[in-house]
């Protein structure tokens, strides 16, 4: 047996109401890549967060080689040899690549920052694991796939052994995922441990040498590759068996609903962020956009909610011109949104849940009268009819959104976005961060909406859910569309290719 | 326009720059770390009032200055307990500071020299150069100083992080809320050397006038840079200069000129947007994650 | 149901706590400074009571005092209830108390009329110096902070010119100080103590309380029911709460701010109604000042809701008060007054702070 690197025993962590992690135990050997999957919620970033000393666990020892130390801090967890890629990235956009990986770690010449001697010292890291970055770059000027190997390269630097990827594949293409694997498989050939959080099991068990399930804070089970399935692992995380596909109702496709053309948009940079972008949603479509984020769909989904200056193109709902309107005219006129930062757009955490379920139609009858005063009796009658329907949990619909849990939260989003019965529904995003239990009702919520007519514009970073729910799938790539798809008549890879911008021009 | 009087308008524009630059200065460090400091007005008040102060008791006007930029660290010290600490909306703990320090100082006034709105005059001075105060001129090397200190090593690195992305300071073992006590102490700093620049012969209640808010608008002016900052405190310095040097002629009211200054500060706000971006943290408490 | 109503409230009782603990905290530091300047808490004590408490002519006093205090805690909690900060209301109520001291003087109307006109020419007065900072920060995103605090400073030069100047009604009246022409009896404020004595309460002649009493309760019913039973009221906290989730909600933020920035200004232009139309009659730049900034102290403790203002205004008008009785029976200066506000406000913000991070995680242990 190899060499253990790391060895966490018996760790708990308590939050207030919340039991993050009961007496978890992880180990982590020498030349490993070792998986730790669980739902959202379920501990497993509460674990990392104690190993690199961003939290302090209430019991429970950490040995590194066999040797027990206390991590209270990052700086004491960089000199352990830990090194983590955050899920979200830790990097200074207006630094250049240099500056971002030297931060903490600096060298001083008389005194003052030395630049040459880390740059020395980076590029033989870059050489010797295939991982290329121009130094004097600023890192927001970095795709994202690179700003990545800025994050690898930092912990490198520090001279990390036991590397943390949280959720590296998020935001990467299934190619770049492949180019990430085989730095895991150079890195882990210098006899340094890996451990990858994830949860899209295709990618854990292409990759991973053990599994180690992690459910409501307890380590459920920990697995070698070769005796764990998907749907094993789906049912360990879960807690009881899942049902991995999505059932798609038949629905005949409608007239077309919203209509975008040729619309073009820019930073104020005067950077090109959408160019020609032209697509159609018929009522009763999903039609899902597909794409490494960053590349034009949050400012699309955006542009289609939300009034911005745009350079040209037209956006139509229902055959009319609605690029000018404003917000409140677009939600009047049937658009709902299902926006992708939900904690920044979501909710009026402090307001009442009755407030946050009228939000967006607050302004009209019967929730106000023609004086426009408010009716409160109405806004509780509608909260109570929507709760009922959407089945939220809740003491009552006066409790502050501030009161409910995070799952219950998305669910009022969902509901109060679905409870206008919109003509066109944008959802960006809309399972980040959210359990299984809560994914599964947003995808049902979503073919009902398909059920009942609506058109549905779908964005999301997770190409398997794009795959599952669209009927028509739109890549984007530098803020165009470059190719479009029938779902059925295509394949994981092939909108792979087209999301690394590779076809960028036989697309078109 | 004789060649005497344009040399006088050039110094003498420089020593009334000084007291708004030095603050800028130190405005520039506060903010790069992420504290907005608008406690700077209320600093100037203690500081000027304490450089005289000390320099009454002790006798030297060194001592004045040593005392003036203690004080300055120490109201300064408040602003960082509660904004970085406690993490309080960074506005309203420095307008809280600013009323205490209002108080504070007539308070002491009081009680030390027995009136509330003035203190004797102070005769230990700074040395004279160019017939002006000499510590004006201290101005240009501690500009250069905080260019290097902030573009050039480690702290100035380390300070720009958190200011940018606490976040990201945090989990490279950085002390982000250290980092952010540290850059407002050094404003705090500063405004001691405002009060030597500003007119440490006496301090009379209201005398600093606002500078505190024209230094942040100079700072905001100069794209949160050291350099930018204090080319914009000598924008306000020399514009007010030519007030001063020609307000007998202008044949304006006076309270018209004497609005001069402020109406520059918010046109020159009015016409900076878009073109200079506040370090992305800056103003924001750091709060580490609790999910 | 009982259950969750007893939740509410804690909560509501946990809220209270910052503002009490923080007014018990600042009392504690001034019998500090007191003792530290050698003096006697319990002297000083006694002689806050003398200026405060003492008789109901004391208390009728501290009625008065917190009129315009009321009126400058309600212009900033207005603005503060859509994330704007009015630092600027001190300059709004230089100006607005001008323009209303036009109307009382040039305008030629019955009584009856005359008073709700110069009420609202001093709101409209507030609401134009707050224009400009509205303006430029819906537009160009400028922070109101700085803008307003010049403007404060325009303000004071501004109203120094036209009293001196073009306003100036030296020439009909005695005193040397520069002022505005008398304004008319029509527009003058009547005092109400004799209504007040008929219920039964011995208020003294010599203490003011005028019509503006009326119209602060006038003003404070409207706002309550124009922010928490209006859909305009609903905006505005909205925008107070989340820029980015009222934008989303298709609230048209920007015109919310901006009305509510200059709205906050037409309140505080109501600060000098008692000074300029009962008290004094005709109007000068040296007006009492710095009523913009307890404003600031004031909307904080009153947690910027109408109701909280009140307490907060009166609270205030005490500790003035207080401030006068140290200064005439003990060695302690007045000024201390605002070390102790400023103090004030740290205290109930820092408490504020450590009591909302106690209930988030109260709320997180009972969240489903």
């Amino acid at each position: 047996m190899s060499e253990t690197l790391l060895s966490m025993r018996k760790i708990t962590k308590r939050f207030p109401g919340v039991l993050a992690n009961d007496e978890i135990s992880f180990d982590l050997f020498k030349g490993e890549i070792h998986a730790l999957v669980g739902e959202n919620g379920a501990g497993k970033t509460t674990l990392m967060k104690i190993l690199y000393g961003l939290y302090s666990p209430d019991s429970g020892e950490i040995y590194i080689k066999g040797k027990r130390i206390t991590i209270k801090n990052p700086k004491e967890a960089i000199n352990g040899g830990i090194g983590m890629v955050h899920q979200h990235f830790m990097l200074v956009p207006p630094f250049t690549v240099l500056e971002n990986i030297i931060i903490g770690e600096e060298t001083k010449k008389f005194g003052l920052l030395d630049e040459s001697l880390p740059a020395e010292k980076i590029k033989a890291l870059m050489e010797k694991n295939g991982l290329i970055v121009d130094l004097n770059s600023r890192v927001e000027d970095v795709p994202v796939g690179l700003q990545q190997r800025v994050e690898i390269l930092k912990i490198l630097y520090r001279g990390a052994e036991i590397l943390v990827f949280d959720e590296p594949t998020a935001v990467l293409t299934p190619q770049e995922v492949e180019d990430l694997f085989k730095t895991f498989r150079q890195l882990i050939s210098q006899g340094k441990g890996i451990v990858f959080i994830s949860h899209k099991l295709d990618e854990v068990l292409e990759i991973a040498d053990r599994i180690t399930v992690i459910r409501k804070g307890r380590v459920i089970k920990t697995l070698n590759r070769d005796e764990a399935t998907k749907s094993l692992i789906a049912e360990l995380m879960v807690g009881k068996p899942v049902l991995l596909e999505v059932s798609r109702p038949d629905v005949k496709e409608g007239p077309a609903v919203l209509e975008v053309k040729y619309l073009s948009l820019q930073d104020y940079r005067k950077v090109n962020i959408l160019t020609d972008v032209s697509f159609t949603v018929h009522a009763g479509e999903i039609y899902g956009i597909a794409g490494v984020e960053g590349n034009g769909q949050t400012e699309l989904v955006e542009v289609i909610a939300e009034a911005a200056p745009i350079l040209h193109g037209d956006i139509l709902l229902n055959g009319e011109s609605i690029t000018n309107w404003d917000v409140r005219q677009r939600r009047e006129a049937g658009i709902s949104h299902i926006p992708e930062d939900r904690h920044r757009y979501g909710l009026l955490l402090p307001f009442s849940l009755a407030e946050n379920l009228t939000l967006g139609m607050h302004h009209k009858e019967p929730f106000v009268n023609r004086f426009q005063i408010i009716n409160k009796n109405k806004i509780r009658e509608h909260a109570k009819a929507v709760i009922e329907k959407f089945d939220i949990r809740t003491p009552s619909e006066l409790t502050t959104a501030l009161a409910l849990s995070g799952g219950n939260q998305q669910k009022v989003i969902v509901a109060r976005e679905l409870s206008t019965e919109p003509k066109l529904l944008l959802a960006a995003q809309p399972t980040r961060g959210v359990d299984i239990g809560a994914t599964e009702f947003i995808h049902n919520q979503l073919m009902i909406a398909k059920k009942e007519g609506r058109a549905v514009l779908l964005v999301s970073a997770d190409l398997d859910e794009v795959m599952s729910l669209s009927d028509r799938i739109g890549v984007m790539f530098k803020g165009r569309i470059i190719k479009e798809f029938e779902r059925e008549k295509t394949t994981k890879e092939e909108i792979g290719f087209y999301m690394m911008g590779e076809k960028e021009h036989a697309g078109n | 326009m004789n060649f005497g009087l344009i040399l006088f308008f050039l110094v003498k524009g420089l020593e009334i720059s000084a007291p708004i630059a030095f603050a800028a200065l130190g405005a520039v460090f506060s903010e790069r770390s992420g504290v907005v400091n608008i406690a700077l007005e209320g600093i100037m008040i203690v500081t000027s009032f304490t450089i005289v102060w000390a320099s009454l008791a002790l006798n030297s006007i060194w001592m004045g200055l040593f005392f003036a930029v203690i004080a300055g660290m120490l109201i300064a010290l408040i602003h960082a307990v509660v904004s970085v600490t406690f993490k309080v909306d960074q506005i309203v703990s420095g307008v809280a500071i600013n009323i205490l320090a209002f108080g504070l100082a007539r308070f002491l006034s009081q009680k030390v020299f027995g009136q509330e709105t003035q203190t004797p005059t102070n005769p230990h001075l700074f040395p004279q150069l160019l017939g002006i105060n000499s510590m004006a001129f201290v101005l240009i090397p501690i500009a250069i100083i905080a260019w290097f200190v902030l573009y050039r090593t480690v702290f100035g690195l380390r300070l720009r992080t958190v200011g940018e992305n606490p976040e990201a300071g945090d989990t490279l073992g950085l002390n982000v809320l250290g980092l952010r006590y540290a850059g407002v102490i050094i404003s705090g700093a500063m405004c001691g050397f405002s009060a030597a620049t500003l007119f440490p012969s006496q301090w009379i209640s209201g005398m600093t006038a606002g500078r505190g808010y024209i230094a942040l608008a100079a700072m905001i002016f100069g794209r949160w840079d050291p350099i930018g900052a204090i080319l914009a405190s000598l924008l306000f310095g020399y514009a007010d200069t030519f007030r001063i040097m020609f307000e007998t002629k202008i044949p304006i009211p006076s309270q018209f000129v004497q609005m001069f200054p402020y109406i520059l500060a918010v046109v020159v706000l009015a016409g900076m947007v878009g073109k200079a971006r506040a370090p992305a943290a800056d103003g924001k408490p750091y709060e580490k994650g609790e999910d | 149901m009982p259950v969750i109503k007893f939740k509410f409230n804690k909560y509501k009782l946990l809220e209270l706590f910052a503002p009490v603990a923080g007014f018990i905290a600042s009392i504690i530091v001034l019998l500090i400074i007191v003792i530290a300047v050698g003096e006697s808490p319990g002297k000083s004590l006694v002689a806050i009571y003398k200026f405060s408490l003492s008789s109901s002519a004391k208390v009728a006093t501290i009625l008065s005092m917190s009129i315009p205090l009321f009126f400058a805690g309600i212009a900033v909690a207005f603005a503060f209830q859509s994330g704007v900060f009015n630092i600027g209301v001190e300059g709004q109520y230089y100006f607005g108390g001008l323009v209303g001291a036009m109307a009382g003087i040039y305008l030629h109307l019955p009584a009856f009329i005359h008073i709700p006109v110069v009420v609202l020419f001093s709101m409209l007065g507030g609401a134009l110096w707050a224009l400009i900072p509205a303006i430029l920060k819906v537009t160009k995103n400028v922070h109101e902070v700085i803008t307003t605090i010049m403007f404060n400073s325009i303000a004071l030069a501004f109203v120094n010119y036209l009293v001196n100047g073009p306003l100036s009604g030296l020439g009909k009246g005695k005193s040397l100080e520069p002022q505005t022409a008398k304004i008319q009896s029509t527009a003058l404020f009547g005092k109400l103590n004799g209504a007040f004595r008929f219920l039964g309460w011995n208020v003294p002649d010599y203490v003011y309380l005028d019509y503006s009493l009326i119209v602060a309760i006038i003003i404070g019913f409207l706002v309550w029911f124009v922010l928490f039973r209006m859909r305009y009221g609903f905006e505005i906290r909205a925008v107070g709460t989340s820029l980015d989730v009222s934008k989303y909600a298709g609230i048209k933020v920007k015109r919310v701010q901006l009305a509510a920035f200059i709205l906050s200004g037409a309140l505080g232009g109501l600060i000098g109604l008692q000074e300029i139309f009962a008290i004094r009659g005709y109007y000068t730049y040296s007006i009492a000042s710095g009523l913009g900034f307890d404003g600031i102290a004031i909307a904080l403790i009153g947690k910027n809701s109408p109701l909280g203002v009140v307490f907060a205004a009166v609270l205030f008008a005490f500790l003035k008060q207080a401030g006068y009785g140290l200064q005439f029976y003990t060695a302690v200066p007045n000024s201390v007054i605002y070390v102790i506000t400023g103090l004030m406000i740290l205290f109930i913000v820092v408490i504020n702070e450590v009591v909302a991070a106690y209930i988030r995680a109260l709320r997180k242990k009972e969240a489903v």
